[in-house]
């Protein structure tokens, strides 16, 4: 590949980049997310609530202890996803799934979706 | 033929007081000044602005968005709007400044209007030019069919638009703007207000196939020491983009907390994670 076709890769690829985070700011701050770290958790989709005006993935997490927690992650509006190639589809219910998330700065089972992992090894979001 | 003609009389005026509007607007309409559809520039297709959303990127300082500690702008605020900034800012910094529209129901309101993220529609006609916003959804109209502003117009978010052609070039001014005098209405999340007296003149423009501008100069009596002028620009998307409905309220899991001031976030039952 010649060296303007990779950077011309590269350029489109920081722009999806841009265009996949941008939209989680659309509607509030997210102040409430602590957006100098990030967290992963494992288990289960239960749901992906493609609304407005923003989406949320419900994850179901076993805290080690025998209990699930359901633990809420948000992403940007449904509208710019969509325009992405984002579907309801994306995240469907029991898939067994790995997430990235910038947490919530009191601890609560919630913060802002970064990037997704399925067995398979098929990603979405931020994930390198 | 006497009575003939007093029926046919009170006919004609009973009509015509069907097409005699309550409020008056149409007839300040000036009728002639209006381009037609063939002399009009096209503007057609998706537009995204361009930069975050802070209001006015050429005077922020520090890095990020508007919700960073550090970054704000630098509009020209006399003394007593400086402090309300400062304090606005204060509160931001401790995640105690809500956007209003969080709330959902508020229009974003002019100049916000050309601040917001997610698709633009600029629809050209002869009598009107109207912006349309995903975001919110918004829809700002500015009357082009030779109309003047009321004289006893009331204040609102958007204001009233009104606006001729130089060239290719929609040169109009915006008045009518109740600014934050309600509390509900902000140009961007550092804070930044305008006050009841703010009006604007504005030209926007397609400065090349890919790219709208807009360039605001607003004055504000109460607020400003002297005129602000801000310029936006808007991205061509790529054709055959879509634009969808924005139901703010479908499933809003980040209300605001009246009392405090603070963006909540709730579980999926409603109750609040924080």
């Amino acid at each position: 590949m010649r060296p303007v076709c990779k950077s011309m890769m590269a350029g489109m690829a920081l722009a999806a980049l841009i265009l996949v985070i941008q939209p989680a700011l659309a509607h509030h701050s997210g102040v409430e997310f602590d957006s100098n770290k990030t967290i992963e958790i494992t288990g289960t989709i239960k749901e992906f609530q493609f609304k407005n005006p923003h989406t949320w993935i419900q994850v179901m997490v076993d805290d080690g202890k025998g209990q699930q927690v359901e633990w809420s992650l948000e992403w940007g509006a449904p509208n710019s996803l969509g325009r992405q190639g984002i579907r309801p589809s994306t995240f469907p219910p029991g898939a067994k799934v790995t997430m990235r998330l910038r947490p919530m700065r009191n601890g609560s089972p919630a913060g802002a979706f970064v990037g997704a992992k399925f067995a398979d090894g098929k990603t979405v979001g931020r994930w390198e | 033929m006497e009575k003939r003609a007093i029926r046919i009389t009170a006919i004609v005026v009973s009509f015509a007081f069907l097409f005699v509007p309550a409020s008056g607007l149409a007839q300040q309409a000036q009728p002639g000044t209006m381009l037609p559809y063939d002399k009009l520039p096209d503007w057609s297709g998706v537009w995204q602005m361009q930069g975050g959303t802070v209001f006015d990127r050429s005077t922020q300082t520090g890095q990020g968005g508007a919700t960073g500690i550090g970054v704000r702008e630098h509009p020209p605020y006399n003394a007593e709007w400086e402090a309300i900034y400062q304090k606005n800012l204060a509160l931001r910094d401790k995640g105690r400044f809500p956007d209003v529209i969080s709330n959902c129901g508020v229009p974003a309101g002019f100049p916000r209007v050309f601040n917001l993220p997610d698709p633009y529609e600029f629809v050209v006609r002869p009598e009107q030019v109207w912006i349309l916003t995903e975001n919110g959804p918004n829809v700002m109209r500015i009357y082009t069919d030779g109309r003047k502003h009321l004289d006893d117009q009331w204040e609102t978010y958007t204001g009233d638009s009104v606006g001729h052609w130089e060239g290719s070039t929609l040169v109009f001014t915006t008045v009518a703007l109740k600014g934050s005098r309600d509390g509900d209405s902000i140009l961007d999340r550092t804070g930044l207000v305008l006050s009841d007296k703010a009006r604007a003149t504005s030209r926007l423009q397609k400065i090349d196939a890919n790219t709208i501008e807009v360039v605001m100069t607003i004055e504000d009596s109460k607020a400003l020491t002297k005129p602000w002028v801000v310029t936006k620009q808007f991205r061509k998307m790529p054709a055959g983009t879509r634009m969808y409905d924005y139901g703010c309220a479908e499933n809003n899991r980040n209300p605001v907390d009246e009392s405090t001031g603070k963006t909540l976030v709730l579980d999926p039952s409603g109750k609040p994670l924080n």
